[in-house]
């Protein structure tokens, strides 16, 4: 072979090899701390869906705002929501954003792997820190170390079409209150009205989400500990069976609850925005908007409280933001500037809380949904007084969900593997639902057997 | 069939004949120039090597190493041994996902080998329209998997007004719950599957069929064989690579399902579509234990490897007889 041969050879073997050392070098660099005054870029989760154009609009206003104030910040945002499956690949593969926003389900497991950063440095220096809902900071926080900030807090209730209640014959002022009740108006609803009197969702873990909400309703946990601090499943028990038994009767003996059981939550939300469907539980404040943005009529939304078995609780959950774990100590800090900016200040900055307030309703958005607050009662009443002019949404048809926030204990979801638990427990709320010969007794100890092991793995 | 048999093992023996007689022919001092003529080629190859190693064998090697270890993929993985094999084995969903597997692999060659077969022979047949029968053929294909699936989501609506049901309806059938039915759940996820691949496999069929010689069907019509015969004693024996080759790929694909339990079903109701892959994909990027699935997919592809090898090895006295 020639000499120029080989070397041309030699090159074209190298360059890709040096390619790619320079790719992982530069790669390398960006990850050294630098000063916090330095030039950077952060992505950031939660940017409203492209098709909610006015939510859009107010964001980017927000960015470019944020972006004056701090001119050494560049924001680049992802509408792609928070999704238990996609989620894990993304953070994973690593082309999760800076800030994550993620339901309080999800921080156990991410600070556990190491997937998000102790911010506390950083988020201790803000102001309305102290103010925060501590409640919810429980699981935020380990020792001294803060891994997120909560954006917003839900409980869950009833939501349902005043519409058709008012077609079945009930009053839309006074939804159920107890699970027989529920029961009872669901078959009202489907017979009269010939729409799902009460829908479910049940794929996605959604079913074990829900499953555990309205166990808690009937006094029962998932989940306990023993005094060693070993975790086992709970929930073969008295509440868990009710609640079973009580969705067996209304899918097979009532007929209530549609032929459409094999769902999540977005279809349930569609299904009800085009007012196909009676009464479903959910975070009504959460589902308002989604709600608006799909076309359902504001004057047919009704919220109530979460019924009740004898439990007098009620599942209680947050959106939290975190800091992904690669970040550097410049993103961070322009991290959690971001979250003071956007979803702080708007709730403690009685004019900033104004002036968002304003824009919102200008811009057609929901302003004044009635949330389970993030701070305190007397900054949450503050609040509330800054943007009252402002208010757009019925609030009215929201009173019987806000008066009965004060009445429930709000438990938390499970504490340990909450999504592993969950899709355990799919199967058993869809096997339930779908066949009428369903074996409640057998599928619920099953599930057990299964939540051990995977209680017992995540031990390990 | 002698000529087939001469015609596939002729080149190989006449390679092996020459390849023994190529020393004896040469002069010794050109042996060197084919080392270095040899070696230039490797070179020249080695940059393909280099990336397709690379992309290719160095991520199933480290698969391999994965299966054993513990990680997140951010701190430093940790040695388990056998652990992430025995958590999987206590898992009770692995029978049933295993169970699952082999129904729809059953279930799709029941329906997926036969239906494109049928389809490209009449459409073979067919003497005007042929090329219009093949883009309607094909057309499932180009529509994204997800689209489709979803689609059919749409027509399988459990409800008096889903397409399917409103259509059984005409003939007085129905309303079935199709997915919502831990029974129907899974053949109509096949039905799925096999509507979005057979498209591919009519057209491979097709090809095939337009190599089979015309004077095998005149002399059989000309001897008074039946459509029935023809396609027994012509077609079918002439297809015959082509069909055992598709039957294996098809294998190997329903055992991989994924995409309809995933968009579909999530694996309901009750675990009735729970899939090996779906298992697998739960496991590491629902519950980011990327070691179990790991440990999985090792295992899928173990037995995806025996059961190719198993199925060469019945096949091969048919496929070259």
């Amino acid at each position: 072979m020639h000499q120029r041969t080989r070397r041309a050879l030699a090159a074209l073997i190298a360059a890709p090899l040096l390619l790619g050392t320079a790719a992982c070098t530069s790669a390398g660099g960006d990850a050294s701390d630098g000063d916090a005054e330095q030039d950077v870029t952060i992505t950031v989760m939660g940017k409203p869906a492209a098709t909610n154009e006015a939510a859009v609009a107010l964001f980017e206003e927000q960015v470019a705002a944020f972006e004056k104030e701090y001119p050494h910040i560049t924001i680049e945002a992802t509408d792609v929501p928070w999704d238990a499956k996609s989620f894990a690949t993304r953070l994973a593969g690593g082309s999760a954003p800076t800030l994550l926003r993620v339901p309080l389900t999800e921080p156990p497991a991410l600070i556990e792997r190491g997937q998000v950063a102790d911010i506390a440095d950083v988020a201790r220096e803000l102001e309305s820190f102290d103010k925060l809902n501590p409640r919810v900071m429980t699981f935020l926080e380990r020792g001294d170390a803060v891994y997120g900030i909560p954006e917003k807090s839900y409980a869950f209730g009833l939501v349902y079409n005043r519409q058709l209640f008012e077609q079945a014959g009930l009053d839309p002022d006074r939804p159920p209150t107890t699970w027989d009740e529920v029961r009872e108006y669901a078959a009202q609803i489907s017979e009269k009205t010939g729409k799902t009197g009460f829908g479910e969702i049940t794929t996605n873990n959604s079913g074990g989400w829900h499953l555990t909400g309205y166990s808690y309703t009937f006094g029962g946990r998932m989940i306990e500990q023993d005094s060693d601090g070993t975790w086992k499943a709970a929930f073969d028990d008295e509440p868990s069976r009710e609640v079973l038994e009580l969705w067996k009767a209304m899918r097979w003996e009532d007929d209530s609850m549609g032929a459409e059981v094999l769902g999540k939550q977005e279809d349930l939300v569609a299904a009800f925005s085009a007012g196909n469907v009676g009464m479903w539980i959910s975070a009504p404040p959460d589902v308002y908007p989604n709600y608006i943005n799909q076309g359902g009529d504001p004057d047919a939304f009704g919220a109530g409280p979460m019924p009740q078995g004898g439990g007098d609780a009620t599942l209680a959950g947050a959106t939290v933001l975190m800091v992904n774990a690669t970040a550097t100590q410049a993103e961070k800090d322009a991290a959690v500037k971001w979250i003071e900016w956007r979803a702080l200040r708007p709730n403690v900055d009685l004019e900033a809380a104004a002036q968002t307030a304003e824009a919102s309703a200008a811009d057609g958005l929901p302003v004044g949904v009635p949330v389970l607050p993030i701070f305190d009662d007397a900054t949450y009443e503050a609040y509330q007084e800054a943007i009252a002019e402002y208010v757009n949404v019925p609030v009215d048809a929201f009173a019987p969900y806000v008066a009965s926030l004060s009445e429930f204990e709000y438990v938390p979801e499970p504490e340990v593997a909450s999504q592993e638990i969950y899709a355990a427990l799919d199967p058993l709320v869809q096997a339930v639902l779908t066949d009428p010969n369903a074996d409640i007794d057998a599928l619920l100890a099953d599930a057990g057997n299964r939540v051990d092991t995977i209680l017992a793995q995540h031990a390990s | 069939m002698t000529t087939t048999r001469e015609r596939t093992g002729g080149p190989a023996i006449g390679r092996a004949t020459r390849a023994r007689e190529a020393p004896v022919e040469k002069k010794p001092r050109r042996g060197g120039q084919r080392r270095r003529a040899a070696l230039a080629g490797l070179a020249f190859l080695l940059p393909a090597l280099l990336i397709f190693g690379f992309f290719a064998w160095w991520p199933i090697a480290q698969s391999l190493v994965l299966a054993f270890q513990k990680t997140n993929l951010i701190a430093p993985a940790e040695w388990v041994g056998l652990r992430n094999f025995e958590i999987l084995f206590s898992d009770p969903l692995l029978p049933r996902a295993a169970l699952n597997t082999l129904w729809f692999t059953v279930l799709s060659l029941a329906i997926g080998l036969p239906v494109p077969l049928l389809c490209a022979v009449l459409m073979s047949e067919l003497r005007r329209g042929g090329t219009l029968a093949r883009v309607l053929a094909y057309l499932p294909v180009v529509v994204p998997p997800v689209v489709a699936v979803l689609l059919w989501k749409v027509f399988f609506n459990p409800g008096e007004g889903g397409a399917i049901n409103a259509l059984l309806g005409l003939v007085g059938l129905g309303p079935f719950p199709w997915l919502q039915s831990p029974d129907l759940a899974m053949p109509s996820l096949v039905v799925v599957a096999t509507w979005s691949g057979a498209g591919t496999a009519i057209l491979i069929y097709l090809a095939a069929l337009t190599g089979v010689s015309t004077e095998l069907y005149e002399a059989a019509e000309l001897d008074g064989a039946s459509v029935w015969q023809r396609i027994r004693s012509i077609t079918l024996p002439q297809m015959r690579g082509v069909i055992l080759v598709l039957l294996l790929l098809q294998i190997i694909g329903a055992i991989q399902v994924f995409t309809e339990p995933y968009v579909m079903t999530d694996g309901g109701p009750a675990n009735a579509t729970v899939t090996v892959l779906l298992m697998i994909y739960r496991y590491a990027f629902l519950f980011g234990n990327y070691g179990v699935a790991t440990a999985l997919s090792v295992l899928l592809a173990i037995v995806l490897v025996i059961v190719s090898a198993v199925y060469l090895r019945l096949t091969r006295s048919w496929s070259t007889r």
